[in-house]
């Protein structure tokens, strides 16, 4: 980007920048640029970038031996000073738990080869880590592997699988998102699809425990949730110890249930839940856990087509179809077969929605092969909506014969 | 080309004992004031997650997170937690170990908060920070409404349901999209402008361009509405922009370092109501409520002060429980447009149904509105 109009000179313009970042490192929020200040990063170029109004970075490269997550940015001309920022992408542990002996063993990485800036998590799912510079990028690498992570992960690849937290610390995971999410990293096509990049643009994979959607996978490209057929299992007598204890109130289950399949009665003090217009949305459940607990035949619903960059801008995914909560290669082949019209067909820079809107998500469904239980089909067009049509002589006298016997049987 | 990357597929290796121990087994949780969350297990072994808010854009210093592994370390069960939201959650195996690790984060200038009704976060991109096209820098707004809303946070301030924001820098939405209760998403306010200079990097070189079509050239298929046209005359080659059909969404910017902007356009759109989960009346995406505030750094008093006042209405007017989609959706949109006092006129065209689930979302200021999806609407 060019120089904005009216740009300071450059004396002032660090100046101005230097107030900025201090007003940012004031108040009760805890604060980006204070954290910054303890480390290598080049803050005087963000400074410059906010008095601007402005990015302050253009575009780079590094060459290393990673072909995605490795992202490198030089400042504008503009910039007094210049500088520049590589970062890596590096791929988070199941779950996103970090005992402190491999944090440590990261910070220790941060410091050596980077500027000492790690952003916890990014919105993929990606931990990214400041590097010092582009001669000591392939030796992070090295030391990242040592630690038992890696690099990768960005560009028009596999991005960072997401999974939330699951049975490790959620009472309401409906299936094992963790061993769903390292199984598809076990997987030989998922793990080169994430190393090398190929396809039209980025693919997320999602996966969610509940219908709460904590790893969001209503938007990822492929989502994964945890949901049940029919109604919530009910535990009478429980549910009636914790109404006499006041941790429920029946009639709020019954007015806060956004379907309105629940109905109490009081006289028998038992609570009904109504399957068919159950639509999963978690709220009795977690007011009265485990009184209230999903119901036994579970199944993992599969969402395509979701993510908020694109070329028809943000969507939310559709429903094609359930999996059964152990079928987890089915779903690592399903990756595949979603994947396969989507990159023969589309245009550079299309997400799988964007082609989802352009193709007809039934058409989709029938190029890519999805056949899963409750896949959405589409309706064969019914015969009698087009009238009109040209009989051979032996039809017509089956016609004939069936008006003929009418004829006689009404006796015209 | 043969890489092997290696990353973890080992769940067992990062997982801490008390957690291996009740892996699926967790029946029960109690909240001890916000933040503070008691796990209970079949097995009767009890567990704290202390949630603690990070700086925007999740940044932290190696020496910020020594100190947590210190403290998780010392009071903790030797794990730290990374939410996809951005906070950090601490675990530990007592109540007095939970508030020791509440009482110490706070003092380093970490507040503790988040859970049941309360704000859980906000999610910023990282704009300014390292990207190349991001238009407002999302981490400092961050910064600055979350200065302005930390009370709602750590529970000083109660309110009706859980509250989330996501702050992008650009239409790209980076911060997480727009199904989200808050979304602050930058704007390029006009159309942008073509830095002839730089254009030629991003086209075919001139041999391959003068046999292409116009139509298949990659930058004017980038372009969702046709604002981009390729022209040729007497042997030039001109990119055109039609700049009452641009809606701003930022797709040529993202694919080419030709386009630019005046700052003096730039601001922020206000999206609010969406959400993730399939509680109340299940996901959906954000409706536009103001499509354009001035964006004022560093400390975005516009901004702080139209998302206080939309939460000030939620929770003044909402029932208990109820997230701020539903509230608009019990009230009415056009109710809710006077209670915070958005002026009518703009409020007209921005009513688009979830279903279109289209670009429709964003929109050009004032009079830049392509006519034929106004007239559509």
């Amino acid at each position: 980007m060019s120089a904005p109009p009216g740009l300071p000179p450059p004396d002032e313009l660090l100046k101005k920048a230097e107030e900025y970042l201090k007003e940012l490192e004031k108040g009760p929020w805890p604060s980006h640029v204070a954290e910054m200040r303890k480390t290598g990063y080049p803050l005087r170029v963000y400074g410059v970038g906010l008095v601007a109004r402005k990015s302050p970075w253009g575009p780079s490269v590094v060459k290393t031996k990673r072909l995605t997550g490795v992202l490198a940015r030089v400042a504008r001309d503009w910039v007094p000073g210049g500088g520049e920022e590589v970062h890596f992408r590096v791929f988070h542990t199941p779950g996103k738990f970090l005992p402190t002996d491999y944090l440590r063993k990261i910070i220790q990485i941060s410091r050596e080869y980077g500027v000492g800036l790690i952003e916890a998590v990014g919105q993929t799912g990606a931990m990214v880590i400041n590097v010092k510079g582009k001669d000591v990028a392939d030796k992070m690498i090295d030391a990242l592997r040592e630690a038992g992570t890696d690099v990768g992960g960005s560009g028009d690849a596999i991005r960072e699988l997401n999974a939330c937290v699951g049975p490790a610390l959620c009472e309401f995971a409906l299936f094992d998102t963790l061993k769903w999410f390292v199984e598809f990293r076990k997987d030989k096509r998922v793990h080169d699809a994430i190393a090398v990049p190929g396809f039209p643009y980025k693919f997320k994979i999602k996966i969610s425990g509940c219908p709460m959607d904590c790893a969001r996978a209503n938007r990822g490209d492929l989502g994964f949730i945890g949901v049940w057929k029919g109604a919530p299992e009910v535990d009478q007598e429980l549910l009636r110890k914790k109404i006499e204890a006041g941790e429920v109130d029946p009639q709020k289950l019954v007015a806060n249930c956004p379907s309105g399949a629940i109905s109490w009665d009081p006289e028998k003090k038992e609570l009904k839940i109504d399957g068919a217009r159950c639509k999963k949305s978690m709220h009795c459940i977690r007011a009265a856990f485990p009184a209230i607990k999903a119901g036994k035949e579970r199944r993992v619903a599969v969402l395509v087509g979701g993510g908020s960059k694109g070329r028809y801008g943000p969507k939310l995914g559709w429903f094609v179809g359930y999996l059964k909560p152990d079928e987890v290669q089915k779903a690592v082949d399903l990756v595949f077969k979603v994947i396969e019209p989507w990159d023969k067909e589309a245009m550079a820079k299309v997400r799988i929605g964007d082609y989802i809107l352009m193709e007809g998500l039934y058409r989709f469904i029938e190029k890519a092969g999805i056949d899963l239980e409750n896949t959405p089909k589409i309706v064969e067009k019914l015969p009698d909506n087009v009238p009109y049509r040209v009989l051979p002589e032996e039809e017509r006298k089956k016609f004939a014969e069936f008006a003929e016997k009418i004829r006689q049987a009404v006796r015209v | 080309m043969s890489i092997q990357l290696s990353y973890p597929t080992d769940i067992e290796k990062f997982l801490p004992d008390v957690i291996k121990r009740n892996y699926g087994k967790w029946k029960e949780r109690k909240f001890h004031g916000n933040g503070i969350i008691e796990h209970i297990s079949e097995t009767g072994e009890r567990v704290f997650t202390i949630k603690v808010a990070l700086p925007p854009n999740a940044r932290v210093s190696a020496d910020t997170l020594e100190k947590f592994a210190d403290l998780a370390d010392k009071y903790g069960v030797g794990t730290l937690r990374i939410t996809i939201a951005g906070n950090v959650e601490f675990i530990t195996d007592s109540l007095e170990k939970a508030l020791k690790i509440k009482e110490e984060v706070e003092k380093m200038g970490f507040p503790v908060g988040g859970w049941n009704g309360a704000l859980w976060g906000i999610n910023t991109c990282t704009a300014f920070l390292t990207c190349q096209i991001g238009v407002v820098d999302a981490p400092s707004i961050g910064k600055a409404l979350g200065d302005a809303l930390k009370p709602y946070f750590t529970g000083e301030v109660p309110l009706p349901a859980k509250l989330r924001i996501f702050i992008s820098g650009c239409p790209a939405g980076c911060a997480g999209g727009t199904a989200i209760d808050i979304a602050i998403v930058g704007m390029w306010g006009a159309p942008p402008k073509i830095r002839e200079e730089v254009l030629p990097m991003c086209l075919p070189p001139p041999k391959a361009l003068a046999k292409v079509p116009e139509s298949q050239v990659f930058l004017v298929q980038v372009c969702p509405t046709g604002a981009l046209t390729l022209r040729r005359q007497d042997g030039q080659v001109k990119l055109t922009l039609v700049g009452e059909r641009c809606i701003n969404c930022a797709r040529c910017k993202e694919n080419c370092d030709a386009f630019d902007y005046d700052p003096k356009d730039v601001g922020v759109a206000i999206l609010v109501g969406g959400r993730m989960a399939n509680s109340g009346s299940g996901p959906r995406l954000a409706r536009n409520l103001v499509p354009w505030l001035p964006a004022n750094p560093p400390m975005y008093e516009e901004i702080v002060a139209v998302v206080k006042r939309v939460v000030e209405v939620w929770r003044e007017h909402a029932k208990p429980g109820e997230r701020l989609g539903d509230f608009i959706d019990r009230i009415g949109w056009t109710k809710f447009l006077d209670l915070v006092g958005v002026p009518r006129p703009t409020a007209e065209y921005m009513w688009v149904p979830d279903i279109a689930r289209t670009y429709l979302t964003y929109r050009a200021r004032g009079e830049q509105i392509f006519k034929g999806f106004r007239d559509a609407i």
